[in-house]
């Protein structure tokens, strides 16, 4: 099972626009992590923390399939995210991508399998609705899924 | 106190096609209403309609899920009605979780969660799906019904309209403390009828509101929940005084023994056996009142419109133009779960959208069949109640329905519905002369001139054509084995026209 560009390409806009909002974060706090955080209290709000922690452990079995530098990574009972940032390095502009670190994509994997869950579940329009919330500047009015474009 | 006086209670608009009819003309505004029922009865999809009609960004709604169906599969279901707005999400309805504080905490801090959550957002509406799942918790400070009073109590003084969902079975509706404290409950259900699945909502109690009492049947489609009230949406309205107008069959001899046709607004019923033209003479009727500029609903149950128009053009009868012009609407209603109120809804919408003043159902027999079982018991009581609604509005109903055919007897219906009939036309086979012929009558006219004589009539390409005299050499032609007799016609005998005025 593999996810569709798109969606790729929606987890990468994340990523950077993440970085772009914090240019210095800590070391130990990846864009990824702070994208997956943002993610978590939206799902969390709606779906209960239970209902994000069984999302997210999917996301991640997932992810762990195709980016190796996930093994270490867990999801915890409260559904927060352990064992990313150890390896992770925040990723600053489009230019760095040729510098992706392995815990840079699988960051980015996971983030890009967790949208896939949430459309697959809840669809384009209330997964966008939820982005926009999360990220309120974030220009997210191009992004439409495979599914949505098939349809 | 003058009414200027009082304090005007707004009535907010359920979202549900027919509710707020049954409600009384809206749902009061800051009430607290429990919506209950066992699972799968449509609590859930009645309140995110109520929701979705209603909340704006200036008055948003808060929809608290608490343990029980998943927050996200609710969504992901919710989503697949037409009424579902995602765009309203979250912004305008945002939905919360509180399952973690139900499953840590107790009711105590269940409260505190959901009035928090009330104070920062400042909604309009809240929905608590389902409260009944936190009675559930064997610990807590305080009990369900203190729980609900002060969220009742809370929520008011907010000037919230609330809803709370909880899963009740039938026996628990009596002497539930809980019901006491809301000012609305909604009570659904669903239950198997043989091989048929009937919903009926019915408002248990609603304070301020005149609503619409008894059980109304509601369905659940891509659209949501549509409620059909019991009064048919006709409340209030004014009965068509009575019209002394008539219509025709469009079959002369018949008209002239109708005294020029049937009186407008009656209730016509058309009774004979199998074969006998009665939706030969009904499809006259209707093409008829087409002639003369009246539009017109043909219910039919046993074949497809298209069959029936194609029957209606072996005639002579064009049925197709009329429809495409707006004139006609040939309905044919989905068979075996329908009911009654179901199949009004659907009459009454066609004759407001076309203006219809003829409507023929072909057939009874045929409209029984298609409702659930349970609704065929009350079918008698139905009948009424349409029949009443229908020509309450001016429209005049003409109904076909098959009679056994006998010797002994000459029923004019099976199912003792004649009280209902202004005008009753009986049709029959009679042997005479080795030939198995067919004789009409008018049984009855209230209130209206109608001939005593028999005729005798054949189905050709143009529709019934009533032949000749009445006929006069034969005694017991209603026996459907008459004598002949050589007695010639008395000249003060009974006339093909019309002389006997019906006293009922």
């Amino acid at each position: 099972m593999t996810v569709a560009p798109g969606m790729r390409d929606l987890a990468r806009r994340l990523l950077i626009y993440e970085a772009a909002a914090n240019p210095l974060p800590a070391p130990s706090e990846p864009a990824a992590l702070r994208v997956y955080e943002k993610l978590r209290q939206g799902v969390s709000e709606f779906a209960g923390i239970a209902g994000f922690q069984a999302f997210a452990a999917r996301a991640l079995t997932l992810a762990q399939t195709e980016a190796p530098g996930l093994s270490a990574a867990r999801i915890a009972g409260d559904g927060s995210l352990q064992g990313l940032g150890e390896y992770g390095h925040p990723m600053k502009n489009d230019n760095d991508q040729a510098a992706e670190s392995p815990a840079d994509e699988g960051g980015r994997v996971l983030i890009a399998r967790l949208l896939c869950l949430l459309v697959t579940f809840l669809g384009d329009a209330l997964t966008l609705s939820l982005l926009r919330v999360a990220w309120p500047g974030a220009a997210l009015d191009d992004y439409h899924s495979e599914h949505a474009r098939k349809a | 106190m003058s009414t200027q006086d009082k304090v005007t209670i707004r009535k907010l608009s359920t979202g549900v096609p027919g509710l707020d009819e049954i409600v009384g003309g809206g749902l009061p505004e800051f009430s607290f209403n429990i919506i209950a029922g066992e699972p799968g009865s449509g609590k859930t999809t009645l309140a995110h309609q109520f929701v979705f009609a209603n909340a704006t960004p200036a008055q948003p709604a808060l929809y608290f899920t608490v343990l029980g169906e998943s927050a996200i599969k609710m969504l992901r279901y919710q989503q697949q009605y037409t009424f579902f707005d995602p765009a309203k999400l979250p912004g305008t309805i945002r939905f919360l979780n509180l399952s973690q504080v139900v499953l840590d905490g107790d009711l105590g801090a269940v409260l505190n969660g959901i009035t928090a959550e009330v104070e920062r957002f400042n909604p309009a509406f809240v929905v608590v799906d389902s409260f009944r799942t936190m009675a559930r918790k064997p610990l807590s400070d305080i009990s369900l019904q203190s729980f609900i009073q002060r969220l009742s109590l809370f929520l008011a003084s907010w000037q919230a309209t609330t809803f709370l969902i909880g899963e009740y079975a039938e026996d628990e509706l009596h002497d539930n403390p809980i019901f006491t404290v809301a000012d609305g409950l909604f009570w659904l259900r669903q239950t198997p009828e043989r091989n048929s699945i009937v919903r009926k909502l019915q408002i248990i109690k609603l304070r301020g509101q005149n609503s619409v009492p008894g059980l109304h049947t509601f369905r659940i489609t891509e659209a949501g929940v549509q409620a059909f009230s019991r009064t048919f949406g006709l409340t209030g309205r004014v009965r068509n005084p009575p019209s002394h107008r008539r219509l025709c069959f469009g079959v002369p001899e018949l008209d002239n023994m109708l005294g020029g046709g049937v009186r407008e607004g009656d209730s016509v019923l058309v009774a004979g056996p199998s074969g006998t033209g009665k939706s030969v003479l009904a499809t006259q009727f209707i093409a008829e009142g087409l002639r003369q500029g009246e539009s017109g609903i043909v219910a039919v149950f046993e074949e497809r419109p298209q069959a029936y128009a194609e029957r209606a053009a072996n005639l002579g009868l064009d049925l197709e133009t009329p429809q495409k012009e707006g004139k006609l609407e040939i309905l044919y209603l989905r068979p075996l779960d329908l009911s009654v109120d179901e199949t009004m809804h659907s009459i009454l919408d066609a004759v407001q959208k076309i203006g219809a003043k003829r409507l023929v159902i072909d057939s009874l027999a045929g409209f029984e069949m298609a409702l659930s079982p349970g609704f065929r018991a009350d079918f008698r009581e139905s009948l009424y109640r349409m029949i009443f609604a229908l020509t309450g509005i001016g429209v005049t109903i003409l109904s076909t329905v098959e009679v056994d055919e006998s010797f002994t007897e000459f029923p004019f219906s099976t199912y003792s519905i004649s009280f209902l009939a202004d005008d009753i036309v009986r049709l029959r086979y009679v042997s005479i002369d080795g030939q198995l012929r067919k004789i009409l009558v008018v049984i009855k006219m209230r209130g209206g001139n109608h001939a005593k004589d028999i005729r005798e009539y054949e189905i050709t390409s143009k529709g019934v054509v009533i032949l000749g005299k009445r006929l006069i050499h034969y005694q017991g032609l209603i026996s459907g084995i008459p004598i002949h007799s050589d007695r010639p016609a008395s000249p003060d005998g009974p006339s093909e026209h019309p002389g006997t005025v019906d006293a009922s």
